[in-house]
């Protein structure tokens, strides 16, 4: 039971890091967008894991053993949330969505992304996948010898 | 028929480790599930060292023993049976290595993964082993 239970936490790990480099795959995607639906230049996403506990949480959130729920059964995504810092500043008066008016006039408003940062991040996320498939790998692998017991 | 001889008892001990590595296999696929969650504090099981404390508890005789006139007296010392052992999971809630408060070192976690595979596969043919030399009995 237990055993299959490691595989399920570390598959839980895999979808979480998955849908992360998805996000940050759409924010490189859009690292120059300046026109969305809502208005105004695209803001970056990232996304916040949480843990998924066996138990739900009873007890005050204030003492450490409030954060013993039991034996944790992963992770899951709680929210994919935007960045909200401001957009780049770009002088670029040729280009369509440049302001017009204002103090900022001739400015473009590029999107918050900063590549290196997202780069940086997808290796963590791919890193963090690769570890999840090598516990699912050794799961599968002891799983197998307890099997030879018998034999 | 096998519960009071050797056998028995090395294939107990056998099948009690083999849980807790596969519980300890689940804690540490939990810690590196959640390497990326903010606050998220590792957990770590413990079991070897309370039930070596038990087994040798059983060899070692007490230096001073308590008479023992009533039932209702109490000896000085209670040895804990090993079959009453189990697996503690203890929580470190007080380290940090991450800005975000997490405190899961994914090197330090395969680390131990690795480490808990190896015991895991060590003690699978352990009991294969045993029973392997009960099949040699039985053939003849």
């Amino acid at each position: 039971m237990s055993l299959f239970g490691s595989i399920l936490t570390s598959s839980s790990g895999l979808s979480a890091q998955r849908l992360r480099l998805d996000v940050i795959s759409d924010n490189l995607a859009n690292a120059t967008t300046t026109r969305t639906a809502e208005g105004g230049p695209f803001q970056r996403s990232r996304v916040i894991f949480r843990p998924v506990v066996s138990q739900p949480y009873w007890r005050s959130p204030f003492l450490p053993e409030s954060l013993n729920n039991g034996i944790g059964k992963g992770v899951r995504v709680n929210k994919i949330e935007k960045d909200n810092s401001p957009p780049v500043l770009k002088y670029d008066p040729t280009h369509p969505d440049a302001i017009k008016t204002g103090p900022q006039a001739g400015y473009v408003q590029l999107p918050n992304v900063n590549v290196v940062n997202e780069m940086v991040d997808m290796i963590d996320a791919s890193r963090a996948y690769e570890a999840n498939v090598t516990l699912i790998n050794g799961a599968k692998a002891m799983f197998s010898k307890a099997l030879e017991i018998g034999r | 028929m096998f519960e009071t001889s050797n056998f028995g008892k090395t294939i107990a001990i056998l099948q009690r480790s083999l849980d807790v590595s596969s519980l300890r296999r689940e804690v540490i696929s939990n810690n590196i599930a959640n390497v990326d969650t903010p606050g998220f504090k590792r957990s770590t099981v413990n079991f070897e060292t309370s039930l070596k404390k038990a087994l040798d508890a059983q060899s070692v005789t007490p230096g001073l023993t308590a008479e023992v006139s009533d039932p209702r007296h109490m000896s000085f010392d209670q040895p804990t049976d090993w079959t009453s052992v189990g697996p503690t999971r203890v929580l470190d809630y007080l380290t940090q290595t991450n800005n975000n408060g997490n405190n899961v070192d994914l090197e330090e976690e395969l680390m131990s993964a690795q480490q808990n595979q190896m015991m895991y596969t060590l003690m699978a043919q352990a009991a294969a082993n045993e029973y392997n030399q009960i099949n040699i009995v039985l053939r003849r």
